[in-house]
């Protein structure tokens, strides 16, 4: 069995507006030819989704290794031919 | 004449018989043999597999307790992003609305290193430069429990 491949992930770039610089972001965006629409989050809802973020990356973590260690267990042959061929 | 024809008839039945008797237990004693080697066969079996369950006993308790450990890890990870946001009452919306360029380029070098955090947490191989940051200032430090095996916190 083969293990999934691992995930590439898109960078993507946070945007900051305050009441001081709506007006100055907004205009640059328009400027890059970018809607001037954004999705916003407060700070603390911006803290919510970093820790949810980092529970997900948790969860993927010990999950994978679980599969390390049944694939360990029922394909230790594999594993070997897999290290000898290293 | 009558008389000896009855004895050697006795004498042969005698023979037939003993000469059956013995084939008869040489059969049973074969069986026997082969029923005794099937019995050590399947006890040989039983201990190989009694030896097999204890090794599988041992080698899930040590990996119940490597995933309690990653598990630890993992938590004082999370720990550390929290303690980062809330660190001596910082109120991270009033620092964001005082230095909004810098806080918005330290939340864009989070975002990216918490991405590749993902990545290997998904099972991506660890880079040369990851695999050997050692400083706080080569880690990532969204995840320096699987990304910096390396790393020794000071």
């Amino acid at each position: 069995m083969n293990k999934p491949t691992p995930l590439q992930i898109e960078q993507l770039e946070w945007i900051i507006i305050t009441s001081n610089n709506a007006e100055e972001v907004f205009k640059k965006l328009e400027e890059q030819g970018i809607d001037p629409v954004l999705f916003g989050l407060t700070d603390k809802d911006f803290q919510l989704l970093a820790k949810n973020f980092a529970r997900i990356r948790n969860h993927l973590k010990v999950t994978n290794d679980l599969l390390d260690k049944y694939k360990e267990y029922y394909e230790p042959e594999k594993k070997e031919n897999v290290k000898d061929g290293e | 004449m009558g008389f000896r024809l009855f004895f050697i008839g006795i004498f042969i039945s005698a023979l037939l018989g003993a000469g059956g008797y013995i084939f008869k237990l040489q059969k049973d004693n074969t069986i026997l043999k082969a029923n005794a080697i099937k019995m050590e066969s399947a006890i040989t079996e039983q201990q190989e597999l009694i030896t097999k369950q204890k090794e599988d006993f041992q080698e899930i308790l040590a990996a119940n307790k490597k995933m309690n450990e990653l598990v630890n890890v993992l938590k004082k990870d999370l720990e550390d992003l929290d303690k980062r946001f809330n660190k001596n009452n910082r109120d991270f919306g009033k620092l964001a609305l005082e230095k909004t360029g810098a806080i918005e380029r330290i939340i864009n070098k989070g975002g990216d290193a918490a991405s590749r955090c993902i990545e290997i947490a998904s099972g991506a191989e660890l880079t040369e430069q990851e695999i050997n940051a050692t400083k706080k200032s080569e880690i990532n430090r969204e995840c320096p429990s699987i990304a910096n095996p390396n790393y020794v916190p000071y």
